[in-house]
C-alpha cells in the first residue's frame, strides 16, 4: 500500500511539471496556431540561467525565478518579433504552421549548440542545502524541491487561468485564439496580443527550467524529451484547451509512474509516446473534450 | 518535355568524373570518407525530399526507418549474408516498419504527423538503447581489410538509384498528386485526389531511401558503441537541414544542400568547432524565412536580376 501512495504522490509532482512544461507550448499553440519546436529548448536555457544564477552569483534557484522569467519573457518577444511575425503574411494557417515547424527547429538548433557551447554537453544540477530532504505524506515521502515544483505549478496555471478569464489581456488573447480577423475587427490588437503571449510562453518555459533544473538535471541534449512530453499533455489536453494543460500533465504523470509497477521505468518514455499516438488516433479533440 | 541535353551531359561528366577519379588517382581517405558521409546524406535526405519536399508532410522520424535498416543490415551482414543482399532486406525492413508506422501516423494532419513521427522515432531510440546496451560491431576480419572504394562505389550506384528513384516519382502521375497535396491538401481531395493513398506510397517510397541509406551506413561503419546513436533524432534533422536549406521538391535541391552541410562542416569543424553547427542555424533559418525554395530556388531569384542589370547595362553602352 505505501508503495502505492509513494508511486501515485511522484507521479503527481511529475504530473505537475509535465503540465508546466506544456502550459507555454499550449499557449502559443491555441492562440497564435505556431508550433514552437523551441519550447523544449527555452525550458533548458531557463534552467541553465538559474544554473548560473546559483553558481556564479549563490541565488537560491526558486528566488531566481522572477529574474529568470524577465530574461525568457525578452526572449519571446524576440522570437516574436524576428522571427513568428514575418510569418503572418502568409494567408493560410497550415502554411503558417509548417514555417513555424521549420524556423523554430532552427532555432532548437541554434539554442541547444549554443548551450552546448556554454556549459559542455555534461548534465548539471543545482544542489542545494534542502536539495535531498523530503517531508512525509501519509507515509510515503515526497522531496522537497518535488512539492516546490508541485506548488508553483499549480500557481503557474492559476494564474495564467485567472489572467486568461479575468482581465482584458485575456479577453483579447480568447478573441485572437478564436478568430484572428474578426477580433481585429473588433479592434483588439492581435499583433501586440501575439507579442505579449510570446513573451509568457517563454517565461513560462523559464519557470519549467528552474524547476526542471533544481529538482531533476538539465542537459543541452534534453529539450527534445521535455518538447515531446508537453506535445503529448497539449494532445492530452486537447488543442486550445489551456486551461485542461495541468490536468492532463498530472493523468500522464500517474499513467507513467504507477506504469513503473509493472514494467522497467526505463520505458516510460515509450509508453508516454505511446498514449500519445492512441490519444490521437481515438480521441483526437483529448481526454477532456466531451461527445459530439 | 524536350530532353535537355546541355544538363543531361554536365550530369554525364559529373558522373563519369566521380567514377574515373577514384581509379586513375588516390585522393586518400580523408577525402574518401568525406565522400561516403556525402553519399549517405544525399540518400537520406533524397527520402525526406521524397515526404517532406515533394508531398509536404513533415517527418520527424525518418531516423527511425535510417536505424532499423542499418541494424538488419548489420546483422544480416554479420551472419555472413552478401551485403548487397543486406542491405535490400535492411530497406525492406524500412518499408515493412513504414508501414507500421505510417497507417496511423499519416491519418494525423499538420504539426501532429511531425509530433506523432518524431514520438514514434525517439520512442524507437528509447527502446533499442534499452536492449542493446553493449558495443555492437563486426568480426575482427573485418576490419583487417576494410577499404573505403567497394564503399565508395557502392554509395555511388546507391545515389545514382535514389536520384533515378526520386526522379521517376516526381515525373509520374503519383509525384503530381504528391505536390498537389503538399501545395493544397483540401483542394487535392475535393479534386479527387486519393489523398491518404498518395501520402502512404510516398511515406513508403521515402522509407526505401531511408534503408538504403541507412545499410549504406552499416556497410560504411563496422562498430556502434551504442546501436541507439543510430537512432539519433540528429540524423533526421541534418537530412531536414539538407533538403530545406538545398531546396524541397526538387531534384538536386537535396544534393546541394548535402554538399552545403558535408563540405561546410568539413571545413568549419577544425576551425570554428561547436560553433559550425550555429552558423548552420542561422542559414537555415534565412533560407526559411528568405529563400523558400531553398539555394535551388535562390539562383531564379537571382538570374532575373543578373540579367536584367546587364541588359540594363546594355542599354547604358548603347545610349
Amino acid at each position: 500500500m505505501n508503495a502505492v501512495i509513494q508511486t501515485v504522490l511522484i507521479g503527481i509532482a511529475v504530473g505537475a511539471l509535465y503540465g508546466l512544461v506544456a502550459l507555454g507550448f499550449g499557449l502559443i499553440m491555441g492562440v497564435m496556431k505556431f508550433v514552437n519546436i523551441a519550447h523544449g529548448s527555452f525550458i533548458i536555457v531557463g534552467g541553465y540561467i538559474a544554473y548560473w544564477l546559483f553558481t556564479l552569483l549563490g541565488i537560491d534557484p526558486y528566488l531566481s525565478i522572477p529574474a529568470v522569467m524577465l530574461v525568457m519573457f525578452a526572449m519571446g518577444l524576440i522570437l516574436y518579433r524576428l522571427l513568428f511575425s514575418p510569418l503572418l503574411k502568409y494567408p493560410r494557417a497550415e502554411m503558417r504552421l509548417d514555417k513555424s515547424l521549420l524556423i523554430t527547429f532552427g532555432v532548437t538548433w541554434i539554442l541547444d549548440n549554443t548551450v552546448t557551447l556554454l556549459w559542455t554537453p555534461d548534465t548539471r544540477s543545482v544542489v542545494t542545502s534542502y536539495t535531498g530532504s523530503t517531508i512525509d505524506i501519509l507515509g510515503a515521502k515526497l522531496g522537497l524541491t518535488g512539492l516546490a515544483g508541485l506548488i508553483l505549478a499549480v500557481l503557474v496555471a492559476v494564474a495564467l487561468h485567472v489572467i486568461l478569464t479575468r482581465t482584458y489581456f485575456g479577453k483579447h488573447v480568447r478573441a485572437a485564439t478564436e478568430d484572428s480577423g474578426a477580433a481585429s475587427l473588433s479592434g483588439v490588437n492581435v499583433q501586440g496580443t501575439y507579442l505579449m503571449s510570446c513573451g509568457i510562453a517563454a517565461a513560462l518555459a523559464g519557470v519549467a527550467g528552474v524547476v526542471i533544473v533544481s529538482s531533476y538535471s538539465i542537459a543541452p541534449s534534453g529539450g527534445l524529451d521535455w518538447l515531446l512530453t508537453g506535445m503529448v499533455v497539449i494532445v492530452l489536453a486537447g488543442e486550445g484547451n489551456i486551461a485542461f494543460i495541468l490536468p492532463a500533465g498530472l493523468v500522464l504523470g500517474l499513467v507513467q509512474s504507477i506504469s513503473t509497477l509493472f514494467v522497467s521505468p526505463a520505458y516510460q518514455q515509450p509508453i508516454a509516446l505511446i498514449i500519445f499516438i492512441l490519444v490521437l488516433m481515438f480521441k483526437p479533440k483529448g481526454l477532456f473534450a466531451s461527445r459530439g | 518535355m524536350p530532353v535537355n541535353w546541355k544538363k543531361l551531359s554536365l550530369l554525364g561528366l559529373i558522373l563519369a568524373l566521380l567514377i574515373v577519379l577514384p581509379l586513375v588517382m588516390d585522393l586518400g581517405s580523408n577525402v574518401m570518407n568525406v565522400m561516403v558521409t556525402l553519399f549517405i546524406y544525399i540518400i537520406l535526405s533524397q527520402s525526406w525530399n521524397l515526404i517532406g519536399g515533394y508531398t509536404g508532410q513533415v517527418n520527424l522520424g525518418i531516423v527511425a526507418f535510417f536505424g532499423v535498416s542499418t541494424m538488419v543490415t548489420h546483422f544480416l551482414w554479420k551472419a555472413g549474408v552478401p551485403i548487397y543482399l543486406a542491405i535490400t532486406a535492411g530497406s525492406l525492413s524500412s518499408v515493412v516498419l513504414a508501414a507500421v508506422i505510417g497507417l496511423p501516423t499519416l491519418r494525423l494532419r499538420g504539426m501532429y504527423f511531425a509530433v506523432g513521427t518524431l514520438a514514434l522515432a525517439q520512442a524507437a531510440q528509447t527502446i533499442v538503447g534499452n536492449i542493446f546496451t553493449r558495443t555492437i560491431s563486426m568480426p575482427g576480419s573485418f576490419s583487417k581489410d576494410y577499404s573505403l572504394t567497394p564503399r565508395y562505389y557502392l554509395g555511388l550506384t546507391l545515389v545514382v538509384i535514389a536520384m533515378l528513384v526520386v526522379y521517376a516519382v516526381a515525373r509520374s502521375k503519383a509525384g503530381l498528386a504528391m505536390v498537389a497535396i503538399r501545395d493544397d491538401e483540401q483542394a487535392a481531395q475535393v479534386t479527387g485526389v486519393k489523398v491518404f493513398k498518395y501520402k502512404v506510397i510516398a511515406l513508403l517510397i521515402s522509407a526505401v531511401l531511408a534503408g538504403l541509406a541507412g545499410g549504406l551506413y552499416a556497410y560504411v561503419r563496422l562498430s556502434f558503441w551504442q546501436i541507439s546513436i543510430v537512432f539519433s533524432p540528429a540524423w533526421t534533422f541534418d537530412a531536414l537541414m539538407a533538403v530545406v536549406i538545398g531546396g524541397g521538391g526538387t531534384l538536386f535541391g537535396p544534393v546541394i544542400g548535402s554538399i552545403f552541410l558535408v563540405v561546410l562542416s568539413e571545413i568549419f569543424a577544425n576551425t570554428l568547432g561547436q560553433a559550425h553547427l550555429i552558423v548552420f542555424g542561422f542559414i537555415f533559418i534565412l533560407v526559411v524565412l528568405l529563400l523558400p525554395q531553398g539555394l535551388v530556388g535562390g539562383a531564379d531569384v537571382v538570374r532575373p536580376w543578373v540579367v536584367r542589370t546587364r541588359r540594363s547595362g546594355q542599354q547604358a553602352t548603347e545610349a
